[in-house]
C-alpha cells in the first residue's frame, strides 16, 4: 500500500478522477458542456407542453419547479446508472496493485454532481425570471446536496459491485428508476397523492428530497429539518451498510473481470 | 528489519468459469436460486512459500499458465489468497498491465499526473518529477499530443518511465523489458540496477531465461501452480531449461530424495539441492589444517573443502565448484575445477574432491560454503547444495566488508 495513504493522497486521487471523467466526457465533442444540460432542458420542454397545454395542472411558475425537481433527479438517476460501470469500466484501475476501489463510487457521485452544480445557473435563470426573491434559506443547499450526496453513494455502494456480478443490473436499474421517476414529486405536487397513501409514498427519500429543494429555492423557507435529519441517519447507515458489502466484494472482483 | 516481501502457504483458488454460468439477473432467477451450481475450481497456486531480501531481485519463471503472473498479482495486492498470506513492506511499484490506465484520449502530460497520483504519488510529487518522467521516456516533443497516437514503444517508454518515478520499495514487473528498442531496454536495465543499488527489491516475471540468470540474484520456478526450485538464479534457470529441453525423455524423476546432514540440517531437492542428481555429492566436509572437522576458523587460516561423489553412471569431465557466499548472499569467492579441455577424467563409482584455500583471508562473520558438479558445458547442474554448509569467521558479530588480507598500520610523522 502507498505510504501516502492518507486524506491529502484521497483528495488528490479524487480530483484526478474526476477530472479525468469530465474531461473525457468533453474532450472530443462540440457541444461540450452543453450535453449535460441538454437532457435536463429537453425533459423540461416536453413535460412542459404536456403539463401546460395538454393536462393543465395549476402549480404556479410551473417552468422553474418542473426544473428543479428535474435537475436534482438527474443527478441521482445518472449517479446510479453511471454506478454499473463503476468498477466493470475500470478493469485497469482495479488491477492495480493497493488501488482504493472504494473511491470509484465517490468519484461517480461526484462527477454527477459537478455536472448538476454546472446545470445550477439555469436554475438560477429560471428563478430570476419567474420574480421569485432570493432569500437566506439558500444557505441550507450545502447540507441538501450533502444529504443527497450520501444517499445516493449508500446505494452506489451497492449496484457497483452487483453489476459485476449480474450484468444485467443496468436493465433492471432501468425499469426501476422509471418508477421512481413517476413515484417523486417531480412533474407534479407531492399534496396530490390521497392521503391514506401519503405515508407510504414518503418512504420514497427523494420526496423529502425534491420537497426540500422546492421549499428553498421558491418558497424562500428552510426546509422541514426533521424528515431531512431522519434521511441522513437512513443514509449514513445505508452507507455503512454498503461500504461492508462493497468490501467483501471487492476480493471478488479482479477475478469477476 | 522484515522482508520486503514474505509469502506463506500461499495457495490461490478460481473458479472454473463453465458457459453456462449464469451471468445475469435473469438467468439466475429462471435456473432458481436454490439450485446451486456444481462447484468446479482450480489451484492456480498452491502452498507457495519463499522470502525476498532488501535489494534482491528475483526471477519467476515457468511455463505459460504455471501461476507466475498470478503470484506477482497477489504480492501486488490485486485479489486475496484462498490460503496463506503475503507480507509486503513499502511501496509497489507494478509494471504489470502495459498502458493500462493510459487513457487513449488524454494526453501524455495529463495520463502522467492522473497514473502517477493513481500509483500512490501525491499531486504535488508527481509536479515535481515531471520533467524527469518525460525526459527518460524521451517524450518531450509529444507530451501534449493524446496518447492514442503513441506508437507501442512510445507507451512502454512513458509507462516505464512512471514506474521507475514512483520510488518504489518493491517493483513487479511482468514480461515487459522485452518491448521497446534495445537503447532503451539498456537504459531499462540500468535503472534496475540503480534500484538494485539503493535498495529495492524486484520481482520480475520472464520467460527470458537469459534475461533472468543475467538480472536476477534468485530464480523461482513456478510449475504448475508450486514451486519447482528456488535458489541462485543461473542455477535454477539452468535446470528449468534443462527440464524444458528434456520434456520427453525426463532424465530424474523428482522424488524427493531428501537426507539429513550431520550438523543437523536437510538437503530437500529444490530448496536447498538442486539438478538432477545423476551424479550425487554427500558427506561435504569442512576442514581447519589440523584436519579436523570443523565449521569455525580463524581470518586467515587454510580452509580445506572435501566432497565425496557417486556417479552410478559414467559421467564425462564434471566440473566441480566450491562458492563462499556471506549469509545474505553476496559471493566472496567462486572457483571450479578447471575446464573439461584440460582432461578431466571420467567419472564413474565414487571417490573424493578435494579444495584447499592456502588461507581465507574473510573478514568475520558468517558464510556458507557452496558445493556442486555441473555438467561439462556448464549446461545444467548434477547436483548443487546451496546454503547448506555453514562457515564461521572469527568471534563477534558480521563486520562491513568482505576480505581481510594481513595488515599492519605504520606511521611516519614528517619532522621539520
Amino acid at each position: 500500500m502507498p505510504q501516502s495513504w492518507n486524506l491529502i493522497y484521497l483528495r488528490d486521487l479524487l480530483r484526478e478522477l474526476i477530472g479525468r471523467d469530465i474531461k473525457l466526457r468533453y474532450k472530443r465533442s462540440l457541444l461540450g458542456i452543453v450535453w449535460s444540460l441538454l437532457n435536463p432542458l429537453m425533459q423540461l420542454l416536453v413535460l412542459s407542453l404536456i403539463f401546460r397545454i395538454v393536462l393543465p395542472l395549476d402549480i404556479p411558475n410551473y417552468n422553474t419547479f418542473l426544473f428543479t425537481g428535474l435537475l436534482v433527479w438527474t443527478w441521482f438517476q445518472t449517479s446510479l446508472f453511471a454506478a454499473t460501470g463503476a468498477i466493470v469500466d475500470n478493469r485497469d484501475l482495479i488491477l492495480r496493485p493497493g488501488f482504493p476501489a472504494a473511491i470509484l463510487p465517490v468519484v461517480t457521485v461526484a462527477t454527477n454532481f459537478i455536472h448538476f452544480l454546472l446545470a445550477l445557473p439555469i436554475l438560477l435563470v429560471f428563478l430570476l425570471i419567474s420574480g421569485i426573491p432570493w432569500s437566506d434559506a439558500m444557505l441550507a443547499l450545502p447540507f441538501l446536496f450533502t444529504v443527497q450526496f450520501l444517499f445516493t453513494l449508500s446505494l452506489v455502494f451497492f449496484i457497483a459491485p452487483l453489476h459485476v456480478r449480474f450484468r444485467d443490473t443496468q436493465y433492471l436499474l432501468g425499469i426501476i428508476l422509471l418508477l421512481g421517476f413517476y413515484l417523486s414529486p417531480i412533474f407534479y405536487e407531492a399534496s396530490v397523492i390521497p392521503q391514506q397513501y401519503q405515508l407510504l409514498y414518503r418512504l420514497n427519500p427523494m420526496v423529502t428530497l425534491i420537497e426540500a429543494y422546492r421549499s428553498i429555492l421558491m418558497q424562500g423557507k428552510y426546509p422541514g429539518i426533521l424528515n431531512l435529519l431522519l434521511l441522513s441517519l437512513v443514509s449514513i447507515a445505508l452507507l455503512w451498510i454498503g461500504y461492508a458489502v462493497f468490501r467483501r466484494a471487492r476480493s471478488q472482483f479482479a477475478e469477476e473481470l | 528489519m522484515p522482508s520486503p516481501v514474505a509469502v506463506e502457504g500461499l495457495s490461490k483458488r478460481f473458479r472454473r468459469y463453465s458457459t453456462d454460468r449464469a451471468w445475469t439477473l435473469q438467468e439466475t432467477v429462471l435456473r432458481g436460486f436454490g439450485r446451486r451450481q456444481s462447484e468446479d475450481y482450480f489451484w492456480a497456486l498452491k502452498e507457495v512459500n519463499f522470502e525476498v531480501v532488501a535489494g534482491k531481485m528475483l526471477g519467476l519463471i515457468g511455463r505459460n499458465g504455471a501461476g507466475k503472473s498470478t503470484l506477482l498479482r497477489l504480492i501486488g495486492g490485486v485479489g486475496e489468497p484462498s490460503e496463506g498470506r503475503i507480507l509486503t513492506n513499502g511501496r509497489i511499484g507494478a509494471l504489470i498491465d502495459l498502458g493500462a490506465g493510459f487513457h487513449p484520449d488524454l494526453t501524455g502530460r495529463e495520463n502522467i499526473f492522473i497514473n502517477g497520483v493513481i500509483s500512490g504519488l501525491l499531486r504535488q510529487e508527481v509536479a515535481l518529477r515531471f520533467d524527469d518522467i518525460v525526459d527518460f521516456a524521451e517524450l518531450e516533443e509529444f507530451i501534449d499530443s493524446p496518447f492514442r497516437t503513441y506508437s507501442t514503444g512510445m507507451r512502454m517508454r512513458l509507462a516505464f518511465s512512471l514506474a521507475v518515478n514512483t520510488d518504489p520499495d518493491i517493483l513487479l514487473i511482468d514480461e515487459v523489458l522485452a518491448v521497446g528498442d534495445l537503447a532503451f531496454q539498456r537504459k531499462c536495465l540500468e535503472r534496475i540496477n540503480v534500484f538494485k543499488e539503493k535498495g529495492c527489491t524486484i520481482l520480475l516475471v520472464s520467460h527470458d531465461t537469459n534475461l533472468v540468470a543475467k538480472l536476477c540474484d534468485e530464480a523461482l520456478w513456478v510449475n504448475e501452480g508450486r514451486v519447482a526450485a528456488h535458489g541462485p538464479a543461473e542455477i535454477v534457470v539452468k535446470q528449468y531449461s534443462n527440464a524444458m529441453q528434456n520434456e520427453t525423455q525426463r532424465r530424474t524423476p523428482i522424488n524427493q530424495i531428501n537426507s539429513n546432514l550431520d550438523n543437523g540440517a536437510a538437503l530437500q531437492v529444490n530448496k536447498n539441492r538442486f539438478g538432477s542428481l545423476e551424479m550425487e555429492i554427500h558427506n561435504v566436509k569442512l576442514f581447519n589444517d589440523r584436519c579436523k572437522p570443523t565449521e569455525y576458523l580463524d581470518s586467515g587460516d587454510p580452509l580445506i573443502v572435501e566432497m565425496e561423489y557417486s556417479a552410478p553412471q559414467a559421467i564425462d569431465s564434471p566440473i566441480f565448484g566450491v562458492t563462499l557466499t556471506r549469509e545474505d548472499g553476496t559471493v566472496c569467492c567462486d572457483t571450479n575445477t578447471p575446464a573439461p579441455a584440460l582432461g578431466s577424467p571420467v567419472v564413474f563409482g565414487r571417490g573424493k574432491v578435494r579444495l584447499r584455500f592456502e588461507r581465507l583471508d574473510l573478514e568475520n562473520g558468517s558464510y556458507f560454503v557452496d558445493v556442486g558438479a555441473y555438467q561439462k558445458d556448464w549446461a545444467y547442474a548434477y547436483d548443487y547444495h546451496w546454503q547448506v554448509y555453514p562457515l564461521k569467521i572469527g568471534k563477534g558479530n558480521q563486520k562491513k566488508g568482505i576480505l581481510k588480507p594481513p595488515q599492519h598500520w605504520e606511521f611516519e610523522q614528517e619532522k621539520d
